[in-house]
This record gives C-alpha cells, structure tokens and sequence, in this order.
C-alpha cells in the first residue's frame, strides 16, 4: 500500500509538467550558469540590447552585490543611461517615445522575461529571425510572426531567408553566435531569478542542518519507540 | 507485543534519551533561530526605500534671506540662504553668552560642520527642522526682535519656546537640550544643487 | 519552579491540558507514514500565517500597485525570496498533505460512525482551504491571477436568482480592481483565515473526543487495562511527539530543497503567468488552475454547458460529505475489504488524470478523457452503497496489527 500512495504523490507532482505543443520546437541554450556566464551576459546585453530594453525590477548594485563586479565597472560600462543611478533598477538609454517613433511599439521591460516565457523561448525567438522584404523593418521571426523587434545581432549572425540560406555571412561562426546569445539569456535567467546564486549557496548548509535535526530526531524516535516494540 | 505501555519492564537506555533530547533540541532551538534572523531582517528598510534615501534640491530658486523646507525621509529638512547680517548675528549671539553649546561639542552634526555656521559654506545652512525637546517643527523667524527684544534672528518653537539662532544652535533657557541636527550632505560639482544622503548616526533628533 | 507551577495550574488549567490531550491522551500503536500529515497540515499552516504576516508588511492592494510590490519583495525585500517561496510553495505542499490525509480517512474508514463530524469538520477546512488558495492566488496581480479572479466570480454568477449580485458583491465593481484585490486582501487574511482556524480547533476538539481510527480500522477502546486504558494505546506524548518531530525535520527537508533548489517546480507551484503583469485586454493562451484545483476544473469543462458544468462540479465538490452514510459495510478499513481498496485505487487513479487533464487546453480531444473521468468520480459514490452491502470482507483482527 506504501509504494502505490508515494506512487501517487510523485505523479501529482509531476502531473502538471506538461507544456503546450508550439509550432516551433523550442531549444534549449547551452551554456554553464554560473556568475562568470551571467557577468558575461551582462556586458553583451548592455552592448546590444539595452539601447532598447529595460530591466525595471534589478538594480545596478545588485550586480555587485550578487555577481561580484565591481562598481566602477558598473558605472563605466553599464550605466549607460543618462539618467542611471546605482540604486535604481536598469534603464534603457533610448527614451519611450523614441522607441515608440521608430518600432512603433516601446520595447518590454524584460525583468520577467525568462520566467515568463521560459528561457528555451527566449533563445530560440533571438536565434530565429528571418530576412523578410515584405516587413516594414525587413525581420521576421519565426517565434513571433510579424514581430516589431529588427535583428539587432545580425551582424554577427549573418541574415538567413526564411528557409534557411546564408544571404549574408556574419561575424561569428554559428557556434560561436550561439554562445553569445546562450549568454545573453543567461543573464535574462538571472534577472528573472536573481535569488538564484543566493539560493544555491545557502543550499547545503540549510539542508545539511536539516538532515542533522532529522537524523537525530529520528534516534531519538526509535529510543522511545523501544518501549512499545517489545 | 507490549502488555502495558509506559511501564520500563524492558528499562530503556535513560542516559542516551537524555543525551538524544539534549541533542535534538540544541540542533532544533539553532535552527529556529537561524530561520528567525531572515524573518525579522525582511521587516528592514528595502532596497527601494534606501534608493529613496537621498534627495537632491537645487539652490538656484533660493533667494538670499530666503528659506526652503523639503521633506527627505519623513522629516522636514530646512535650507536657508544665508545674507552676510545673519552670519554676523552668528559670532554675535555666541559673543552675549546666550548658547547652551556654542561650539557644537555636542556631535548633533558631522565633522566637517562644527564650525559657527554649522555648515559646508556658511552661506547655506542644511538642517533636519526639528526641535530637539519634542519634535515639533520650529518657526523661521530671521526678522530682529521678533521673539524677544534682543532676538538676533533664528528659530522659535510654538510648542514649547525653544530658541535657536540661525545656526540652529539652541539658546540658554530653552526646553530643547541640544543644537537642532545636521544631516550629511554634499554640494553637486557647480553649487547650484546639494544632495542629502544620510542623517549623521550620532546626531539625535528629538 | 514547582511552586510557581501551582500557582500558575490553580488559575489556568495547563497541567490538566497536557495531560488530557497529550501525556494521557491514548491513540493507537500502529499509525503508518500517512498518519504524519495531519501535525504537519497543522506545522504549514502556522508557516503561512508567518510568512503570510511577513508577506502582508510588503504588499500593496492596489491594481496599480500590486503587482510591482510583489515584484518588489522578490527583488528589493531582504530575503523576500524566501518569504514568498515559503508562502507560495507551501500552498502546494499543504494541498499535497490534504489529499494525504483525506486519502488516509478514506482507506481506513476513519470517516466512519462514530467520526463523522470530525470527517464533515474535516473536509469543510478542505473546502475552505481551496477558497483561501484562490484568494491569495489574486492578490499578486499577475495576469492569470486576473483571470483566474474573473472566472471564479463568474462561476458564482451562474447561482439562481442571486448570482449577478453575489458577482457584484465579490468584486466589488463591474471587473477585477482595487476594490476586488482590498476585499480579497481582507478576506484571506481576516475572515475566511480565521473561520479556517476555528474549524481547525474544532476538528481537533472532535478527534479528542471520538479518538483516532487507525489502519485496521478497529475500536482500541474495546480491549482495556483494568485500569481503563486501552491495550493498543499509547500516550500521544511522548511517543507520537517524538515521531510527529522526526516528520516534522524530514518534511522541513523537503520544503527547503523545494524552496532552494525548485521554488516554481517547473511552473506548477508558480505559473508562469504570473510573471506577466494583470492585463484585462489579454486572455491567457489558455486559464488552468493551480494542481490542486484541477480536477474539479476538469468536471466543469466536461459538460459543454454553463450551468451542467458549474452543477456538476459543485456535485463533485460537496459529494464526500456524504461518504460517512454511503458505505454501508460493517468492516471499516480497506485492509480487509478488497472491492473497497480496488475502488479507492481507481479512483484516486482517476483524481491524477483529472488532475493531469484539468491543466490541459481546453480542447474538444480532451473531453472523452474529462468525461470519463467525471463519470469515473461520481460512479465511486453511486456505486458504494450497493458494493458495499454486498462485497465479500476478510478476517479482521481482534487487536491492531503491525
């Protein structure tokens, strides 16, 4: 009886886990995440992305405080906006109304991002971008059709049709872009979660002291239950 | 199977049950405490509070004489521009004998404002406007013998009477026991704005 | 220290309460695993007030503001993290000890005369329980919260003749706002938390007064000591003390790894959507409950009709009330009554699929599934009066097993 209830419980847990069928099968990056990774993506959103982008919920001292970079690094290489202060969550340095002038939408805060669509979403929406005439920006997306979002790395990626052929070839090899934007949305990851490395450092010694008390509890238990196993 | 249960007919090991109580409840009591210290640490100022901290005033639209009252956290923080007759009124008042604490020995401000003007440049006065005796929020009042015959302008307490000069150094014969506070400041590289960031630890406010 | 101790039991009565319901308190020898989820029902429940109350000095009920003060204590609250992952996955994990526990009632026939109160007692917390997670499900502002707000109070609108102003009443305006998130605020922490509680002391008070059934489903009471106390009993203190704290540290594991290593449990404990912000011009690509709200939001989208569908599964909802009158059998435990096990194991089968397919799409493929298994849920309790008046039982012991 044991095993058919435990049995049980593992499936509601599990139970759950299933995700919609997409049109485009999403993969995964690859990359190791770890705060070398994170750091990394940093600076490679800050040099591409965050003209755009906001990331409204993390605020700059926690790369420095989470991720150990140090705040003069901060301030020259990240704090690109004008109005950017140390304190506040990151800011794009090209204002809403620009944005909103030349893409016809402000582009999204993207705080939230990965834990909102997933990362395997995020990655294979900014490896699949197409050159399309039809567009007024000239991109298309296989992730998101007609997306407003024009290819801002394809001068490493190169520009592909939509089937698939080289039309111009880019800056890196494909591995290498892969591992680019792999750390890009490491970084994404990371703001969507930013307990994460906190987490993970706490992990062992939370537990380890947990299954100190249990093992000792359990002792205890059998000392006692002595008396009415006999 | 037990007959009777409770009774030691079998006599338990009562050393080790001690020992594994003993044990079992030290690890259990460290780790509550070690869960309490997250908890009561949550209830502390946020980042977003302390990004709120600091608050920055341009002096630009202060005329000389004049005053400005901003709140910065949750107090009212008072900037005076002060004319070369008020500054005078400052070596004056300390010259009759009338301060509690002329010298600002008292560290109701930090280091680098214990000087007469009780300021960066004696020009500005920056100060948390608040009487030292029971936290009510003195008037300004700079005109000569407004309070008393021989006022040489400064503060004056509606609640209780306190008296300060322009200086916010609090005069003999008041309620209030300490000079009015001064917060940490800095002047912004072209002195047309001063950023306020913390109050000084050891100042007490009322 | 003694004398103190007169001084303080002559004016309130604490020795003869611990000796009462604990050192003389006498419950059955032979509790299993499942025996463990009620003290930890009561240990999760008093995490959520904490980190409720903790949760609670950070929050802002606004539909402007909420969200972002969420948001704030996941990235700007000192171990703010913490206190919402504890609030948020303890919610599962209480879900997971409920239907651990009114499985255990079930399988042993705990529910069964002379228990029926503290099963009816029982089971009123667990619907409370629902109502209280969905609650709190709302206050986050994210858009399923919005959703999940706006389908809730329309099922309510599907009441006769009063429904369109109970939907009213509930939101407090013509959609989910504000005044929607303030009386849901009030409502989950005040009122409907303190009704959970009373109905918890209630339930505790009735146990004391019935005792505990136990896996043989036998009466410990009807085989004394001369002295009156039962020969299968132990004093709940401190055998069962001692082993309610050994699952107390192993459960604690467990809801730390969850909290450290998989706060969202892949989006079940913490969808997904919750990360987007309310938005009342944008549906969700499609709204499921949380896992344990599931199956009954299966049985609702199982007849392609509002009002069959809301009446169905509130059929579902309110039918185990009634379980203590529909098994007629003299055997209470399933131990010995081998249609009965069979019966529970379909069953609880069936409550995973409606659980696995109330978080599916609602498309037309998953009706067949939705149907049979609504069919499956509501057939136990058609079918165990009859099966149970007639099933063949085994030998039930005198005296308790081990």
């Amino acid at each position: 009886m044991r095993k058919v209830w435990i049995g049980l419980l593992v499936a509601i847990l599990f139970a759950g886990n299933v995700s919609l069928a997409r049109a485009v099968t999403l993969t995964a990056p690859q990359y190791v995440f770890n705060k070398a990774t994170v750091r990394e993506g940093t600076l490679l959103f800050m040099d591409h992305c965050s003209a755009c982008h906001s990331i409204h919920s993390l605020r700059y001292e926690r790369l420095e405080t989470d991720l150990g970079m140090p705040k003069a690094q901060i301030i020259k290489s990240i704090m690109l906006s004008s109005n950017a202060n140390f304190l506040e969550g990151m800011r794009p340095t090209m204002t809403q109304a620009d944005a909103k002038a030349w893409f016809g939408i402000a582009a999204p805060d993207l705080s939230h991002i990965v834990r909102a669509e997933g990362q395997r979403w995020v990655y294979t929406y900014l490896t699949s971008f197409y050159w399309d005439p039809k567009r007024p920006s000239g991109w298309n997306n296989r992730v998101v059709p007609a997306v407003a979002m024009p290819d801002v790395l394809a001068p490493w990626e190169g520009i592909y049709s939509k089937n698939g052929q080289v039309l111009h070839r880019g800056r890196l090899t494909p591995a290498a872009y892969h591992r680019k934007v792999a750390d890009i949305v490491a970084f994404l990851r990371y703001t969507s979660d930013p307990s994460y490395f906190k987490r993970h450092n706490l992990g062992p010694y939370v537990l380890g002291s947990l299954i100190i008390l249990s093992l000792l509890a359990y002792l205890l238990k059998r000392n006692y239950w002595r008396d009415v196993h006999k | 199977m037990a007959k009777t249960v409770g009774d030691m007919t079998n006599k338990p090991d009562l050393g080790r049950r001690r020992f594994l109580t003993a044990a079992t409840s030290v690890v259990g009591v460290a780790i509550i405490g070690a869960a309490v210290v997250p908890m009561v640490e949550s209830l502390e100022p946020t980042a977003a509070e302390t990004a709120s901290a600091s608050t920055t005033v341009n002096l630009v639209p202060i005329e000389p004489g004049m005053q400005l009252t901003v709140p910065w956290q949750k107090k009212p923080l008072i900037i005076v521009n002060r004319t070369p007759e008020m500054l005078a009124t400052l070596v004056e008042v300390a010259r009759q004998g009338r301060l509690k604490d002329p010298d600002s020995d008292v560290p109701q401000q930090p280091p680098y404002c214990k000087n007469i003007y009780r300021s960066r440049k004696p020009q500005w006065l920056v100060m948390v406007r608040i009487c030292t005796h029971l936290c009510c929020i003195p008037h300004y009042r700079p005109e000569k013998a407004s309070v008393t015959p021989w006022w040489l302008g400064g503060f004056h307490c509606p609640c209780h009477g306190s008296m300060y000069d322009v200086s916010g150094r609090v005069i003999k014969g008041s309620p209030a026991p300490h000079n009015m506070a001064i917060p940490e400041y800095s002047f912004e590289k072209d002195d047309t704005s001063i950023t306020i960031t913390d109050m000084y630890p050891k100042a007490h406010v009322c | 220290m003694s004398k103190f101790s007169d001084w303080f039991n002559k004016r309130f009565p604490a020795r003869e309460f611990i000796r009462a319901s604990m050192t003389q308190y006498y419950a059955p020898k032979n509790f299993n695993i499942l025996y463990y989820a009620g003290s930890l029902l009561l240990l999760m429940i008093v995490l959520q007030l904490l980190s409720g109350f903790l949760l609670m000095a950070h929050y802002v009920a606004t539909s402007q503001d909420a969200f972002n003060s969420v948001q704030g204590i996941m990235y700007d609250t000192k171990w703010g993290w913490l206190i919402r992952y504890m609030h948020v996955d303890g919610v599962s994990l209480i879900f997971i000890l409920l239907y651990a526990h009114m499985l255990r009632g079930i399988l042993y026939g705990s529910f069964r005369e002379p228990r029926e109160l503290l099963w009816i007692i029982g089971y009123l917390i667990y619907i409370m329980m629902m109502g209280e997670a969905f609650l709190g499900y709302v206050l986050p502002f994210g858009n399923l919260s919005y959703w999940a707000g706006q389908v809730i109070t329309s099922i309510l609108h599907a009441i006769p003749f009063i429904g369109p102003q109970l939907t009213m009443l509930a939101r407090g305006g013509p959609g989910i706002g504000t005044a929607t998130l303030q009386r849901f605020l009030a409502l989950h922490v005040v009122l409907w938390f303190l009704i959970i509680a009373a109905l918890i002391v209630m339930h505790l008070v009735a146990l004391h007064q019935v005792g505990s059934n136990n896996p043989d489903g036998i009466e410990i009471k009807e085989h004394k000591r001369p002295d009156g106390i039962p020969l299968d009993g132990i004093p709940f203190h401190p055998y069962y003390t001692v082993k309610d704290f050994f699952g107390v540290g192993v459960w604690l594991t467990i809801f730390a790894a969850i909290i450290l290593y998989a706060p969202t449990m892949h989006g079940i404990f913490l969808e997904k959507n919750t990360f987007f912000r309310a938005n009342p011009m944008v549906s969700l690509p499609d709204v499921t409950p949380p896992w344990y709200l599931a199956p009954y939001y299966a049985m609702l989208r199982a007849i392609p009709n509002k009002y069959w569908g809301i009446g169905l599964m509130g059929l579902a909802i309110v039918l185990p009330f009634s379980l203590p009158w529909l098994d007629r059998n003299p055997v209470r435990s399933s131990r010995y009554r081998p249609w009965y096990r069979t019966m529970i194991i379909i069953m609880g089968i069936t409550f995973l699929v409606l659980v696995w397919v109330g978080e599916q799409p609602p498309l037309p493929k998953y009706f067949l599934i939705e149907r049979l298994g609504a069919a499956i849920y509501i057939g136990f309790y058609v079918l165990l009066p009859i099966v149970s008046s007639i099933e063949p039982t085994r030998a039930v012991p005198e005296r308790v097993t081990r």
